[in-house]
């Protein structure tokens, strides 16, 4: 934020300072950055151009996870195409898996019953927790910053123990179903998570403790890739990032879902909008999603956690094997999938990284026409050439490390 | 709805700029604290740091997914009718079912029944859809081969005792009467 | 659940949402049909007024949409028409009702109908009060061309290229038309739906530095 060298705009090379350059003997040197680079977590192609370590342009590649995700969507069945959700953010899957149920359920005009509705969010906040463990841990393992990394790690364990323990998959989840969930909570998980909860919460004031007021961890975040609040908005930038920038855009206080509309939680904001605050965000996003757990735990509703739609949602085992009709409901469910009606819907949850919208477009048979999803990391990456052009090539490193992409939702 | 909006605190720039060594100090206390915290479990004698693998494993719990697995009953035959609605379910088609009649009371019977494990991404779904509890996902996760065709499980090699995999019955019968 | 046939706005005026009207009002008659449909709202303007429509959108201090979420297309080969603007009800015979679940990896390419083939999907919203918009285009198939937003949105930037990857619209005035996920020789456009899932491209040879040099066998 101090220096004003770093916004000034990026000198064109071949410009009116070319002559310049030819004098001080220093062509500028292209320097291909990726894409898969020790100091980068995701599989992007950075091309930077360096006049001594200034960068003066760059050019952002993605697209190296390309996977076809939306094809692949429209010729399964609504219900198979749950655990490729798992795979676009591959650290918050259960998110994933809830943004796509909800606009699928949205389509149908389905309402979860409460107790289902509850163990979402436990399991999405989990994976949340999840998420900002490893973006902190991983950006301060890129700053040289080791021991961090490791008590993150043992605490996105714990997390991912319980998440295992909700699920039987520690990262593919396959969690949520249209109408539902795969299965009821563990009898035993509230004494389950407590301890675990607060371990982790320990190991990661550990972590904030090496890092929030090391001198060398500071100097790298503060003031490095910034970017205005008005610039954030038009760039599409959602999630932490844009409310480190000031903008308290958050889905869960503005279109709250599931039960997010009646729990206590803070929404942080950040001032200055450059790496630090994003990384601040980022651990009070961490706080307060211990605390809408503890709350869930603490409101649980008892009842059942499968909304009651023949529809969609597939009869109980018990029913299937001594029961006619359900026989035969289940061969149709699995066979034609369940038939929404024709229409088309946009339903956004709040991912780790922003909003997470699924677009899908029925036609009527089991199978979606269309279905999009709008991916908060491709949005997310699309400044960054803007934020490093400009700023020194060191820069480079804890930028891309908050905005956090991940490579398989942002290529799909 | 309680939801507000809070500024994040930014630690004065002062303290760590002015007494850089201070914060150090204060960081390389946190690690000597795990140092010496795990020196003294390891002293008292705790294990677990590490899971030697083959030796020791890591205590799963019960909602586990490893492999689909075969059920075989007491007969020694297979719980499957061959309806191959977990063929029909499988996002990725890595099961091939060829059914063949049988004089049994059930009728039917796969005679060939052949999961693509390199394929499988243990989703689940066939035993979500499977309405005669034939296809379970047993707690076995080690399906390493040396050769591709050893990826290629065949019914004899899916065929496990029902008994076995009663930690994964147990917990799908919690939600019978959905 | 309801919907209104286009052309009888007047009719079902009392029950447009607030934002629609407003909507509505500020933009006159650029909207060809609007809709709203399980808390979705949503217009349809000529690909002629897109960059007017969305400008008007945008400034409006009362709409104020600043942020793009999403650029994206249908492809709507063989469709009679949009699905939700002839909302079916629950007919088993008509024809997309009686399409057998098909087994993965086919394609069957359904009759070319009469309606322009793709669309083009904006979704907006605003960080400023909290309501969302979908704006839709209509495309033929011969001349898939639309002017670029990315005069107003930066973000429109990707999401454009993206959209021209995957289904081949042309953004005009788009500052940087490459492809963004795949390779420039790729031939097709994959998420059109006359595009094979298994779809095989054809064999690239490397043109580079060292093109000459004798390749290592496989
Ligand atoms: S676990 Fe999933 S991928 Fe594997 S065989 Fe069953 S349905 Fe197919
Ligand atoms: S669904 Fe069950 S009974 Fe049917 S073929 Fe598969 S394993 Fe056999």
């Amino acid at each position: 934020m101090s220096d004003p060298e770093r916004k000034n705009p990026a000198a064109p090379i071949e410009g009116n300072n070319a002559a310049a350059l030819e004098e001080l003997h220093t062509p500028p040197m292209r320097l291909q950055f990726g894409p898969s680079h020790p100091a980068t977590h995701g599989t992007v192609k950075i091309t930077l151009d360096l006049e001594g370590e200034r960068v003066v342009w760059s050019d952002v590649e993605v697209g190296y996870l390309h996977r076809g995700f939306e094809k692949e969507c429209e010729t399964g069945y609504y219900y198979q195409n749950i655990p490729y959700t798992d795979r676009l953010n591959y650290s918050s899957p259960i998110l994933n898996n809830t943004g796509y149920c909800m606009a699928v359920e949205k389509l149908f005009g389905i309402a979860t019953p409460e107790r289902c509705n509850h163990i979402r969010v436990i399991g999405g906040e989990l994976s949340r927790m999840a998420d900002h463990m490893l973006c902190i841990g991983a950006s301060a393992m890129e700053l040289a910053a080791f021991t961090p990394m490791l008590y993150l790690i043992e605490g996105r364990e714990l997390l991912l123990d319980m998440i295992d323990s909700l699920c039987g998959g520690r990262v593919t989840t396959n969690f949520v179903r249209i109408g539902g969930i795969s299965a009821d909570m563990p009898e035993n998980f509230p004494e389950f998570a407590r301890p675990r909860l607060d371990r982790a919460l320990k190991l990661f004031e550990d972590a904030d403790k090496l890092l929030t007021e090391n001198p060398v961890f500071r100097r790298r975040m503060e003031g490095t890739g910034y970017l205005s609040s008005e610039d954030l908005i038009a760039w599409g930038v959602t999630g932490p990032m844009l409310r480190a920038g000031g903008v308290p855009y958050d889905i869960r206080r503005v279109h709250p879902y599931l039960v997010y509309g009646e729990l206590d939680f803070d929404v942080p904001v950040g001032r200055h909008s450059d790496n630090f605050d994003r990384y601040l965000v980022r651990l009070e996003e961490f706080r307060q999603s211990r605390r809408m757990i503890l709350q869930c735990l603490d409101r649980m509703p008892g009842g059942p956690v499968d909304a009651d739609d023949p529809r969609v949602r597939w009869p109980g085992k018990g029913r299937v094997f001594n029961r006619m009709e359900e026989l035969i409901d289940q061969f149709k469910l699995v066979t034609e999938g369940g038939m929404p009606p024709a229409g088309e819907v946009y339903h956004a949850v709040e991912a780790a990284n922003g909003e997470l919208g699924f677009y899908i477009v029925s036609d009527g048979t089991g199978k979606p026409w269309k279905c999009r999803c709008r991916a908060p990391s491709f949005s997310n990456i699309s400044p960054l050439a803007k934020m490093i052009t400009g700023g020194q090539l060191a820069d480079v490193v804890p930028t891309f490390g908050m905005i956090n992409m991940i490579g398989g939702e942002c290529d799909r | 709805m309680a939801v507000q909006v809070v500024n994040v605190r930014r630690p004065a720039a002062t303290f760590s700029s002015a007494k850089p060594w201070l914060a150090i100090l204060k960081g390389m206390w946190v690690s000597t604290r795990h140092f010496l915290g795990n020196l003294g479990l390891f002293l008292r004698g705790r294990q677990d740091f590490a899971i030697h693998f083959p030796e020791q494993r890591l205590v799963q719990p019960p909602a586990l997914r490893g492999m689909p697995v075969l059920a075989r009953m007491a007969d020694g035959k297979e719980r499957c009718v061959a309806c191959g609605l977990c063929e029909w379910a499988c996002p990725t088609s890595c099961i091939t079912i060829y059914p063949a009649e049988t004089a049994d009371e059930v009728e039917r019977y796969p005679e060939i029944f052949d999961i693509d494990m390199s394929r499988c991404m243990f989703c689940g779904l066939c035993e979500e859809a499977c309405p005669e509890e034939a296809i379970i996902m047993s707690r076995q996760l080690e399906i390493a081969s040396y050769t591709r065709a050893g990826s290629l499980w065949h019914k004899a090699d899916l065929l496990v005792p029902v008994e076995q995999l009663k930690t994964r019955t147990d917990y799908i019968r919690r939600n019978y009467e959905r | 659940m309801s919907a209104e046939k286009p052309g009888d706005s007047a009719a079902a005026a009392p029950e447009l949402s607030p934002l629609l009207k407003t909507a509505l009002e500020r933009l006159g008659d650029r909207v060809l049909e609007h809709h709203s449909a399980r808390g979705d709202d949503r217009i349809h303007v000529a690909r002629e007024s897109i960059l007017e429509t969305a400008r008007i959108l945008r400034d409006d201090p009362e709409l104020s949409f600043d942020l793009l979420l999403d650029v994206t297309a249908i492809d709507y080969l063989g469709q009679p028409d949009d699905f939700e603007t002839k909302l079916r009800v629950w007919d088993r015979n008509s024809a997309s009702m009686r399409r057998q679940p098909q087994r993965r990896h086919e394609l069957v390419l359904p009759p070319r109908g009469p309606h322009p083939r793709f669309a083009v999907v904006y979704h907006l919203t605003s960080t400023k009060r909290a309501h969302r918009l979908r704006i839709k285009c209509r495309l033929p198939e011969d001349d898939p061309k639309i002017a670029s937003l990315t005069p107003l949105w930066p973000a429109a930037n990707w999401l454009e290229r993206e959209t021209w990857d995957l289904y081949g619209i042309v953004f005009e005035g788009h500052p940087d038309p490459r492809r963004i996920y795949l390779y420039e020789e790729f031939v097709g456009h994959p998420l059109r739906k006359d595009y094979a899932k298994q779809g095989e491209q054809p064999i690239q040879e490397y043109v580079g530095p060292g093109a000459k040099e004798p390749r290592r066998p496989h």
